[in-house]
């Protein structure tokens, strides 16, 4: 067996980033899907405006995470994965990563071409990526709503994953994501 | 005797001169806003970002010059459907009874009472007429003649809801700033 006494868990680093970002997410989907059914008014714009304000804050710890993800492998996955479910699992995580980019960059984008400059939690405002522009509006809107139902999908493929890893191939897959667990060392 | 009736007349040319110019120094030139060239803009706080929005309709009569302010006067006129912002689902909400309420107020008016000189151009104070509520309003400006014409351009602050502009819903500052920040850029043409 290889030795992967240094790789059976994912740093705390990893795990803040993980866990972090997950609950931002669960918010946001809230936020963004309860707004759509309020009434153009200003509880909808409040609402969008968290949205807004937490949808910059992922896009910020997205360039971190990305960051310290290039200078920090992660621990393998089970040597008793096939190569069709490893490479599964490669695409799910590179996805993931991609969708953490193009979901805020879509939303900020639709905010410019609407002439609705985003602000992070009234603090400051970002620059506008766009101008003003009722057809990119249309088009960014329909893709960051495509986009949050593949993000949802994939969460959930994702969690469904993680637990039939635990309770099934009863490997450390789950465990090495969380906090306040042991994993075996693997000799 | 003659060297006194010429210094008498002299006198009397100086001073019909000096007349001559206080009266022309009382009287103001008469301008127009070139609606073409001519800004109208508001910046509003939204979310807690700025967004800007544009009067395209408005008329403007100036009377002025700068050594006559007393007799200066700006007078303009704004019909309120005209506003933009970029974004018809806010533009309707503007246009809305709960903010400018256009269907019952579709012009506002602004016409100065007082006009200041200031170390950098000219101040003014005048009434605003808005959404039906008649409020002062501070202004500042420069005046610079230019070609025939003159260019007046300037800002002005103020909180919207002193004007009931934003009712129910948008009473909420949280949501939209009270403050306003208003620029104008008015092309002047003289009045024919």
């Amino acid at each position: 067996m290889p030795n992967q006494n240094s790789s059976t868990r994912y740093s705390a680093v990893a795990q803040s980033f993980h866990w972090i970002i997950a609950a931002l997410i669960v918010t946001q989907f809230t936020l963004g899907w309860t707004a759509q059914f309020l009434p153009l008014g200003a509880r909808k714009v409040a609402r969008l405006d968290w949205h807004k304000s937490f949808g910059m804050t992922i896009l910020a710890l997205a360039v971190l995470r990305l960051l310290w993800r290039l200078f920090n492998r992660p621990p393998e996955l089970p040597a008793g994965m096939t190569p069709i479910e490893k490479t599964l699992a490669r695409a799910t995580h590179v996805l993931f990563y991609v969708l953490l980019f193009v979901m805020p960059l879509t939303g900020w984008m639709m905010s410019s071409a609407k002439n609705y400059s985003v602000s992070w939690f009234h603090q400051f405002t970002w620059p506008n990526l766009i101008g003003p522009n009722e057809q990119a509006f249309d088009l960014l809107k329909t893709t960051h709503d495509t986009l949050s139902w593949l993000l949802f999908a994939l969460a959930l493929l994702h969690i469904l994953a993680a637990l039939k890893h635990h309770y099934w191939n009863k490997d450390d897959v789950l465990k090495r994501m969380l906090p306040f667990t042991k994993t075996e060392k693997r000799t | 005797m003659k060297k006194l009736a010429l210094a008498v007349t002299s006198s009397l040319i100086i001073a019909a001169a000096t007349a001559a110019a206080a009266a022309a120094a009382g009287g103001v030139a008469s301008f127009t806003a070139d609606a073409q060239q001519s800004r109208l803009e508001f910046v509003g706080v939204q979310a807690g970002a700025e967004f800007k929005g544009v009067f395209h309709k408005f008329t403007a009569g100036v009377e002025f010059a700068p050594d006559a302010l007393a007799s200066s006067r700006i007078d303009v006129q704004i019909d309120m459907n005209s506003v933009d912002s970029k974004d018809k689902d806010r533009d309707a909400t503007i246009r809305d009874k709960d903010v400018f309420d256009v269907s019952h107020n579709p012009t506002a008016h602004y016409v100065t009472k007082t006009i200041t000189k200031t170390a950098t151009g000219f101040a003014a104070v005048g009434a605003l007429t808005l959404r039906g509520v008649t409020k002062d309003v501070p202004i500042e400006f420069q005046f610079a003649p230019a070609d025939g014409g003159a260019k007046l351009s300037g800002s002005a602050k103020l909180n919207r809801l002193d004007f009931g502009v934003g009712q129910g819903e948008w009473k909420s500052t949280e949501t939209i700033g009270d403050a306003v920040k208003i620029n104008f850029s008015l092309v002047l043409k003289p009045k024919s």
